[in-house]
């Protein structure tokens, strides 16, 4: 009885679980559909679909690093630079191995991750700050790597920019951070640790390892997004990953992601919302906005999604 | 007769399909302190809630001296002459103790725009003073009190402007004896002023002991008001299940021997601020009990145990030689705990039913290290439904589930993962007498098939019934034990408490 009453009193038509979990498939359908009508069909053409493709492997493998930290009610706004560092490295190394490059440009996630885990775990500051300070910071060797010329990539990095490489790279990481999610418990523990510290810390989850383990989780992923960005651009400049974050948060948001993470978070999360996020951005650019109306106009679906799906039952707290 | 005070008539509310208060019609008179009572469910903080200002009615009107009323919030409630104590903490952090007693009256010391907060204070400090809370320091931020103080000033919120109407909603399941006592006090005194005071409790023989009237709820709908003289506790259970009930739920055999055998040994545990020199054994079979007033430590004692204190010193100690320094081990180590703050520290509230079963059990539901959410469904599915917890699927919200099912889905995490050594404390605290009896009747099943159960407790009569040995402790150290018997009284346990 007190049950039912809790449950149905305030609980509006947003928040009902089938409701949230249909929302952004539909949201989906509408956007392909509106753009199609707008853009008479073109956005769907052989050729756009292939140049929509070889732009989405790079937001799709970092936003799966997001997806983690969102879930447990982190935030990271240092991905950008992140992966700017990381291309650095990649670039650099790539000269003398490519397999080198990977595993290094891998470990330099890591390696950040781990400050941002150090910082937000065991000194404590919620992760939005941790990770802006760390935005600027990273930003700022980039800038210093890349002042006098770009770092380039070794010649034939090129060979790797083909679809098939591409797409296979993307879905294994894809399909091995679902298997681990869903089958090892880590996903239930995250949406736990999202939901509520202290209680999953009595149930007996080491919250700060696994906060720790996926920050660094979380960087490592970045290293393999700027290696497929790499392998497409050749070079690194000091804006690589510029805005990178953001675009994460809006696919991740568009595609019915909680920004409190928690329990109401599924996997395909990140699939749904970057392919609605390349499509509405792609759709504009073809409908000929200039970058800054694009701009506009995506802080406003952003702003209306947050308001719709924040789950306020869980707090505004960013962890 | 006294005089008609508050009339409410056909009061209605539904909640979806559930009928929650249904056409409740009731007459509450001057100078009475009328009880409400029923089961979780029932209807009773819904009914008050309407009368704050808490909820909207659908249906019905409420009267307050002849004169229709219908408050918007709980600010607007008390303009009119209706306050409410609530249950849980009703004060806000990082406000001061004035600032939370004027809270929503600030305009009341406002001149020329300006706040006066020295004459705020001053004021606050004064009705402090009036009831005899001169330890509270008005100016003091309420953090620096603790979850007892804090009731105590809430009582200050609610009624330093003399409401004709005042709710007590289940407010006593939080208090110890001394806040108790405080709150009778005040509650004496509303009365004596020709006052109503609306009392909601679970505990039957308070309730008998405090009200000169009784209503009974069950399911929404009105059964019954009796006057309390001439009324005994077993009469109030009857309308309140509608079916009889043995008088006693606690177990009944006494002059069991208990096991030798010591399965968790507990030595010097110290914990700044909470426990000074503890020590306890566990035996094998046993409900050992831990009593004392909430301050006094007891609560902190299941946390040392389970590993969960910060600079806790001294050893816990399993039979094998294992020592506990932090929950995870604990846990491996076949310890559960269940803590008094339910919704912050013993479910993951924001989660489903399943997730909060299965999260310590995650290792062992994998088959070839592979979890698969088809077992984590069956898992939650068979130790929620052994529990016959009350809900729409493990699917559900734990947010969503009253007090009784809520402990309910923490004793199923516990009882799926079969641990040896259960911790419980306060495990029926604002739980209604049929989830009570089960969970007692669960500890009993517990005990007798060999698993070693703590329960720390502020109920006297839970500790008698329940306990093969009861410790009693006093500023964080042990101050008394007894042995399980049919002649060891409640004031035996409180001259060791005070």
């Amino acid at each position: 009885m007190e049950e039912k009453k809790i449950k149905l009193q305030g609980m509006s038509f947003m928040d009902q679980p089938r409701v949230r979990a249909v929302a952004p498939l539909v949201m989906f359908v509408l956007v392909c559909v509106l753009f199609y009508f707008l853009t008479g069909g073109k956005i769907f053409a052989a050729n756009n679909i292939k140049l929509l493709l070889s732009q989405t492997y790079m937001l799709m493998i970092a936003s799966t690093g997001v997806f983690l930290v969102m879930t447990m009610g982190g935030l990271d706004f240092s991905q950008g630079s992140m992966l700017g560092v990381c291309s650095i490295v990649i670039c650099y190394l790539s000269n003398i191995n490519i397999v080198l490059a990977v595993i290094g440009g891998v470990a330099t996630g890591g390696l950040i991750g781990l400050v941002n885990g150090f910082f937000n775990v065991k000194r404590k500051i919620t992760s939005f700050i941790v990770t802006i300070c760390n935005m600027y910071l990273l930003r700022g060797l980039c800038a210093y790597f890349t002042t006098k010329s770009p770092v380039y990539a070794v010649s034939d990095i090129s060979k790797y920019n083909n679809l098939a490489f591409n797409l296979t790279f993307t879905i294994v990481i894809l399909v091995s951070v679902y298997l681990v999610f869903q089958y090892t418990g880590l996903g239930a523990r995250l949406k736990a640790i999202g939901a509520g510290e202290t209680a999953s810390r009595y149930a007996g989850i080491r919250v700060e390892k696994t906060k720790m383990l996926v920050y660094i989780a979380a960087g490592c992923i970045t290293g393999l997004a700027a290696f497929i960005n790499s392998v497409k651009v050749g070079s690194v400049t000091s804006t690589a990953g510029n805005q990178l974050e953001t675009q994460i948060m809006i696919a991740l948001v568009l595609g019915g992601m909680s920004v409190n993470g928690g329990s109401k978070v599924h996997f395909y999360n990140i699939l749904v919302g970057v392919f609605i996020y390349k499509i509405l951005s792609s759709g504009l650019v073809m409908m000929g906005f200039t970058s800054q109306m694009q701009q506009l106009l995506l802080g406003i679906i952003f702003l209306l999604l947050v308001g719709v799906f924040a789950d306020r039952k869980t707090g505004m707290i960013v962890k | 007769m006294a005089e008609l005070l508050l009339h409410a008539e056909d009061i209605d509310k539904k909640f979806g399909i559930t009928h929650a208060v249904n056409h409740v019609s009731l007459d509450f008179y001057k100078g009475e302190i009328h009880a409400l009572i029923g089961e979780n469910g029932s209807g009773k903080s819904t009914f008050t809630s309407m009368l704050t200002g808490i909820y909207t009615k659908e249906h019905g009107r409420f009267f307050l001296e002849g004169e229709e009323i219908h408050p918007q919030n709980q600010v607007d409630a008390n303009r009119k002459g209706v306050a409410i104590i609530v249950q849980e903490v009703g004060t806000l952090s990082g406000l001061t103790v004035a600032e939370n007693i004027f809270l929503g009256k600030e305009d009341d010391f406002i001149s020329h725009g300006i706040k006066h907060t020295n004459a705020m204070n001053r004021k606050a400090q004064e009705l402090l003073n009036s009831y005899g809370f001169n330890h509270i320091d008005a100016t003091a931020v309420i953090d620096t009190y603790n979850f007892e103080e804090r009731k105590l000033i809430e009582i200050v919120k609610s009624t330093h402007f003399n409401p004709k109407v005042l709710v007590v909603d289940e407010t006593t399941t939080a208090l110890g004896h001394e806040g108790r006592r405080e709150l009778f006090k005040v509650m004496k005194k509303m009365k004596e002023l020709g006052n109503c005071v609306i009392f909601i409790s679970h505990d039957l023989e308070e309730v008998l002991e405090q009200s000169d009237s009784i209503s009974v709820l069950r399911d929404g709908v009105l059964i019954d008001t009796v006057p309390s003289e001439g009324t005994t506790v077993d009469d109030l259970r009857k309308l309140m299940v509608g079916r009889e009930m043995s008088g006693n739920f606690y177990r009944t055999d006494y002059g069991e021997p208990i096991s030798e055998e010591v399965v968790l040994r507990a030595e010097h545990l110290k914990v700044p601020g909470e426990l000074r020199d503890f020590s306890l054994e566990l035996h094998k079979g046993e409900i050992l009990g831990i009593g004392g007033l909430s301050e006094c430590g007891m609560h902190e004692v299941g946390k040392a145990l389970f590993g969960a204190s910060y600079d806790r010193e001294g050893s816990v100690t399993l039979a094998n030689g294992t020592i506990i320094k932090d929950i995870p081990t604990a846990i491996k180590n076949s310890i559960a705990y269940a803590s008094k703050d339910r919704d912050n520290e013993s479910l993951v509230i924001n989660d489903t039913i399943r997730d909060n079963i299965c999260l310590p059990s995650l290792e062992n539901l994998k088959r070839n290290r592979i979890l698969h959410n088809r077992d984590m469904n069956a898992f939650a599915e068979k130790f929620a439904k052994e529990m016959s917890t009350k809900m729409e699927g493990v699917d559900q919200f734990t947010s969503a589930l009253s007090g009784g099912n809520k402990q309910k889905v923490v004793l199923a995490r516990w009882i799926g993962l079969d641990s040896d050594i259960i911790i419980l404390d306060s495990p029926t605290r604002g739980i209604d007498i049929k989830v009570k009896a089960d969970i007692y009747a669960r500890m009993d099943e517990m005990r007798k098939s060999g698993k070693s159960i703590i329960m720390i407790s502020e109920e006297i009569m839970e500790l008698l019934g329940m306990s093969d040995r009861i410790l009693i402790m006093k500023d964080g150290a042990l101050q008394g034990e007894f042995l399980r018997s049919e002649e060891l009284t409640d004031e035996d346990l409180i001259e060791q408490m005070v």
